[in-house]
């Protein structure tokens, strides 16, 4: 990438660690120079020690701490001094370069820092022997007597009882060969009875399992009735979540306890964050977070609901219900030319107003309308009142000079202010003017700063504006218009 | 005041640095909850209607934020919701464009900047909670920094110091960094709520102001950041972006959620100076232009882009 000849020193890679003397002016204003609070220590090591604590996620902690006005060597201290287990830091930087001194980087620890668990609750062992042996003993007696018991019992009347059966089951069959040679056609009637008896049990046996049959059908209707109705149910559940959801979100910033089962939406759509301290700045503990949904800042997150659109209720509740709205289409936005050549710049960076001063146009009426401004200039809103603007117009009229001149090279001496209208006039002459249009024509072919002899006509403008009169207005803008076209010369815009 | 109607809903607007009548438009579909979007370059034009779009970008998803190059008149840097960083060359025709396509963030891209001192660099800030340095002739970032606990909202670099830049999160906190060190230098823990945006002030290089969800601006010392120097009340929700004036040292512009675009002077007691109520939905884009000094644009949800004078009504003809 060619860089322009003419760009200052000053613009140098960010890759090269070369520190020129311009960016070392005030290095340290950003860091932190403060000492380190033992007492900010000291609350943040009875947070950290706290057991609710010590089961969050270290981001979260530092985060907390953060919030309560900790410096990074602080709650590094803190981190330091309370007993965790746990890999602490968090800090990741990727440097493709490598060539970033990297001092205090710390691997990236598990983000889930937990405790080890110590989660068995082993009973004290000699409670455990106690019991053991105790129970032990105490089975096996049991056992003893009951077997001891039913020994005694069976000898005494189950056998005898046994006995007696398989007699009496001997001489009903000794009776029963007796009778056997007569009882021949009485078994064939035996039989037919038996056959009977086996079709009506057979006939019974049916219809009790056609009735099971029946009571199972209308047991399955039952049953699918149950179903359909927690069907019903759940769908109404599920409207009922979803409300609830969109209130929360709406609700932001009340009181809230973080549920631990948050949804988390595909990564196609965007809903609303739902982690928030109390409204009124009184503290919680910490945030949990276990899933952080996805976020706009926008339209759920004030304390007070800002009213959005309806169309975007309608856009929100079409992708709660799983419906994509129509009008989206498929764009193929890839470069089609992934190595495609930069252009070459055709236009020089232009200069910062607030690297030299460059004065800002008092009154470009002749200029296009986005040139033109107010006649009074400090008049910035048309609902302000009259008075306030001109309060205003008084102090940014003094004010804005001397922040300007700060910035530049050369501070041209403060002209003081007009104390009689006719000196003036007397500046306005044709005389003194034509003396001026020739100083902005030599400044303008030297090619010298601009801004010196502008920001001298500016003045003259301004003093000649708070303490003239109108008619030197026409000759002010006459002079200003000579300035503009040399701008507009130069720049070639 | 001219006004532009996009077809999506406005998030970001950016004057060129180059050309006083250029601006570039982020938009989004649907809000940016879910759909494409659109990259609007437009022109001012002296006559009627005023401003017109001379070119625009279709993207696969929401377009967030727009910054242009400070080295390269024709390139913008565009911000997406799918996480990519694509670079755009206002000079090749659509279907040349985009010239880059960077997918590195896991998350919405939400902010671009482009360094105005170094001008060879630039920053992102996502949802992903890290923030990103790239140099557009580079295939991937230079830096990632992660230290932010949730989304990043913005990321802005110092004016005066080219290798120094503020990020403001919704962790609540804003925080400075210096890519020549390895972690942020300094942590702010400016609101209570979630830190929208941030601006340094371009004529105080140690002061920058923030605008929160709490409906404040806060106005900083880095120097003594315990307490803000100043806090402007007034807005009624949250205030979604911040700017300093690249004109007047002590006037911040800000627009919020309340549909209304705001003036500060957050040196004065009294210090809402001004106040345009032109937008009819959330205004989420606001910026002024570096060229001409109290041009002013914005947009929001309402899909309009205005243009105008500070001390005109946005809404003249």
């Amino acid at each position: 990438m060619a860089t322009p000849s003419h760009e200052t020193s000053e613009v140098t890679s960010p890759l090269t660690n070369e520190v020129t003397a311009e960016q070392e002016s005030l290095p340290s204003v950003f860091k932190n120079s403060e000492p380190i609070r033992e007492d900010q220590i000291q609350n943040a090591i009875k947070f950290l020690s706290h057991s609710r604590v010590r089961g969050s996620p270290v981001i979260h902690r530092r985060s907390f701490l953060e919030r309560k006005g900790l410096t990074k060597e602080e709650i590094d201290e803190a981190f330091r001094r309370v007993p965790d287990p746990s890999p602490s830091s968090q800090t990741t930087v990727t440097s493709q370069d490598g060539q970033q001194a990297v001092s205090h980087v710390q691997p990236q620890g598990q983000i889930q820092a937990m405790q080890p668990a110590p989660v068995v609750m082993i009973p004290p062992p000699s409670l455990l022997s106690r019991f053991r042996w105790y129970h032990a003993a105490l089975a096996i007696g049991v056992l003893a007597a009951s077997g001891a018991g039913t020994a005694v019992f069976v000898k005494r009347s189950l056998i005898p009882r046994l006995k007696s059966w398989v007699r009496k089951i001997m001489l009903e069959e000794e009776s029963d060969s007796l009778e056997r040679a007569d009882g021949k056609p009485s078994l064939a009637e035996e039989a037919v009875a038996a056959a009977r008896a086996a079709s009506a049990a057979a006939s019974d046996v049916a219809r009790v399992s056609q009735e099971m049959m029946k009571t199972k059908t209308e047991e399955r209707k039952n049953f699918e009735d149950l179903m359909q109705l927690l069907g019903v149910q759940v769908q109404e559940m599920k409207s009922l979540s979803n409300n609830i959801r969109y209130l929360e979100r709406n609700s932001n910033n009340l009181p809230k306890v973080y549920s631990a089962n948050q949804e988390v939406y595909g990564g196609l759509v965007k809903t609303p964050a739902e982690r928030r301290p109390y409204a009124n700045g009184s503290n919680i503990d910490y945030d949990t977070r276990s899933a952080r949904s996805t976020s706009p800042p926008a339209p759920p997150a004030d304390s007070s609901v800002a009213p959005h659109p309806k169309s975007y209720m309608d856009i929100m509740s079409m992708i709660q219900r799983g419906e994509k709205p129509s009008n989206i289409r498929e764009i193929n936005d890839m470069p089609p030319n992934p190595n495609q050549q930069l252009p070459n710049p055709r236009i020089a960076p232009k200069a910062k107003p607030w690297d030299y001063g460059q004065a800002p146009q008092e009154e470009g009426s002749n200029g296009p309308w986005w040139q033109q401004k107010n006649p009074r200039s400090g008049d910035f809103g048309y609902e302000t009142t009259s008075a306030r603007s001109i309060g205003i117009q008084n102090e940014t009229s003094t004010m804005e000079p001397a922040a300007i001149q700060k910035q530049r090279s050369w501070v041209p001496p403060q002209p003081p202010p007009v104390v009689m209208p006719e000196a003036a006039e007397a500046i306005r002459r044709p005389k003194p003017q034509a003396k001026i249009d020739q100083e902005v024509v030599a400044a303008a072919a030297s090619d010298s700063n601009q801004s010196g002899v502008s920001d001298e006509l500016q003045k003259v403008t301004k003093f000649s504006e708070s303490g003239g009169d109108g008619s030197g207005r026409l000759q002010i803008t006459e002079i200003q218009e000579e300035t503009e076209k040399q701008h507009l010369g130069q720049e070639g815009n | 005041m001219p006004v532009f109607k996009a077809p999506f809903n406005g998030y970001s607007v950016k004057f060129s640095p180059f050309y006083e009548s250029r601006l570039a438009v982020a938009t989004a579909q649907n809000f940016g909850i879910l759909g494409n979007g659109k990259i609007h370059v437009l022109e001012l034009s002296p006559g009627p209607p005023g401003v017109a779009e001379s070119v625009s970008f279709d993207t696969a998803d929401a377009v967030y934020d727009v910054a242009w190059s400070e080295s390269h008149d024709s390139v913008l840097v565009a911000a997406l919701g799918d996480g990519s960083v694509k670079i755009y060359d206002t000079a090749l025709p659509p279907p040349s464009n985009p010239v880059r396509s960077f997918q590195e963030h896991a998350r919405e891209v939400h902010s671009a900047d482009y360094n105005p001192t170094r001008r060879d660099s630039f920053l992102t800030a996502s949802w992903d909670d890290t923030v990103k340095l790239w140099a557009v002739d580079r295939p991937a970032s230079i830096r990632t920094f992660k230290e932010h606990a949730y989304c990043v909202y913005q990321a802005v670099w110092n004016p005066k110091h080219g290798d120094v830049f503020a990020s403001a999160s919704g962790d609540c906190t804003v925080r400075i960094w210096d890519v020549r060190e390895p972690g942020s230098t300094m942590i702010i823990p400016g609101h209570d709520f979630e830190i929208l945006s941030c601006d340094w002030n371009k004529y105080d290089d140690c002061v920058l102001a923030t605008s929160s969800v709490d409906k404040t601006i806060k106005v900083w010392d880095v120097r003594s950041y315990r307490a803000p120097l100043a806090v402007l009340n007034g807005h009624g929700y949250a205030v979604r972006k911040v700017k300093f004036s690249p004109h007047r040292r002590s006037l911040v512009a800000s627009c919020s959620y309340d549909m209304s675009v705001c003036l500060w002077d957050y040196m004065v007691e009294d210090a809402l100076v001004g106040r345009y109520d032109h937008h009819t939905e959330f205004a989420v884009g606001i910026d002024m232009s570096v060229l001409v000094e109290g041009l002013m644009a914005s947009t929001g949800w309402d899909e309009l882009v205005y243009v105008w004078q500070q001390g005109m009504d946005p809404r003249a003809s």
